[in-house]
């Protein structure tokens, strides 16, 4: 009998030409899992990559020169407008240690607000902070009537009573009764589009800043570093001062 | 390539976009870090606000295991492996509905976009085209 037509060799050939046909489950496999890794690769290098992109030249915490040209000087000013001494903040209403160092600013203000010119700029931390966004609007709302810096300072004075409840706003409306604004006028401004995206103008700003916590200061384009104390701090502005003067 | 081949690249191509776009947005719901918007300005109160979660975990999360049976699918569709087409057909049309549910909540609740989101409607929405094509595409091709 020819080897070829034997039972057991017929029935290995059939076993290595049904081998053939049917496909390889490691290929789709070993595809998926290149799949799953390289589309993973791309979101983690998105999400931990400046902002910006590859290639393009974002400014550096450490290059200061860049963040001046990024950072403008527009915004709720205080303090002389002319100065060329410039501070900038980002701040977050609903942020205790904004709260904190709004204390510093006015200190800061009241002596040095002659040489120096003071700009909050909004950074609301959405993600922590359930109200932050709703603040700012109502900030920016006051501002409409030209009371921003009150409403500025009334919610961070009383950051406690409202950082936490579920209607912010209608809180922020009895502020902005006390202020003796326009009711009818600050209830429409406060969800109006344009305040929204003069917000999210400033945040954007702050991330090209790369703004990584709150409260975030630059003197005269320059971040400011922590401050551990009020004398430190009150020095840092002092030398800034100084040093453009 | 034919057709089928064609439809089912253009699958692996879609959820490998999908895939990116929910990952990094599951990654950023887990710092506390703000999500830079490009076309629109509405990312980070869109994807902060209860709707983008169930219970603490960001529903990114279940678009990513979504994208990911897509991909797995296709892949194994490609290699002549066609089990479960019906099952992830299903699953786009859930899919679908929720997309739905979530455009709604954009427009007419928050009443603010994010580029994330609209991205994964149009891939969602892609993505079921795309099944129901193959779907007729191979009904008529038995029947002939």
């Amino acid at each position: 009998m020819p080897k070829n037509t034997s039972p057991t060799g017929n029935r290995s050939r059939d076993r290595k030409r049904s081998k053939k046909k049917s496909p390889s489950i490691l290929t789709p496999v070993f595809l998926i899992i290149f799949f799953v890794v390289s589309a993973v690769g791309v979101a983690l290098y998105l999400k931990y990559s400046k902002p910006g992109g590859v290639g393009n030249q974002t400014p550096s915490i450490n290059n200061s020169s860049n963040i001046a040209s990024v950072l403008s000087t527009n915004g709720w000013t205080k303090g002389n407008g002319a100065a060329k001494a410039v501070l900038v903040e980002f701040g977050d209403f609903q942020c205790g240690a904004c709260a904190t160092a709004q204390l510093r600013i006015s200190k800061i203000t009241e002596q040095y607000g002659s040489r120096l010119k003071v700009v909050f700029k909004q950074y609301p931390m959405q993600r922590i902070h359930r109200n932050a966004m709703i603040a700012a609007q109502a900030a920016e709302a006051a501002g409409q009537q030209f009371k921003f810096w009150e409403m500025h300072d009334l919610l961070f004075e009383r950051q406690n009573r409202w950082a936490q409840v579920p209607d912010a706003h209608t809180i922020f409306l009895k502020y902005a009764s006390e202020l003796g604004l326009d009711l009818a006028r600050f209830k429409r401004d406060i969800w109006d589009s344009k305040i929204k995206e003069k917000i999210y103008r400033d945040v954007m700003e702050g991330q090209i800043a790369q703004v990584q916590s709150v409260p975030a200061f630059f003197l005269n384009g320059k971040p400011l570093r922590n401050a551990r104390d009020d004398a430190e701090f009150e020095n840092l502005i002092l030398e800034g001062i100084q040093s453009i003067q | 390539m034919n057709k089928e081949t064609t439809i089912l690249w253009l699958l692996v191509v879609a959820s490998f976009v999908g895939v990116i776009d929910s990952a990094y947005i599951g990654l950023t719901s887990l710092s506390d870090t703000l999500i830079p918007c490009g076309l629109t300005l509405g990312c980070d109160e869109v994807l902060s606000s209860p709707y983008s979660h169930l219970g603490n975990v960001s529903i990114s999360w279940i678009g990513l295991l979504f994208y990911l049976s897509i991909a797995s699918n296709s892949i194994f569709g490609l290699s002549g492996f066609r089990k479960a087409f019906k099952i992830t057909l299903a699953a786009s049309a859930l899919a679908f509905l929720i997309t739905l549910y979530l455009l709604y909540i954009q427009i007419l609740v928050l009443q603010a976009f994010c580029d994330y989101c609209l991205l994964s409607a149009f891939l969602v929405i892609l993505i079921l085209g795309l099944q129901l094509k193959l779907y007729f595409w191979e009904k008529t091709e038995l029947s002939s």
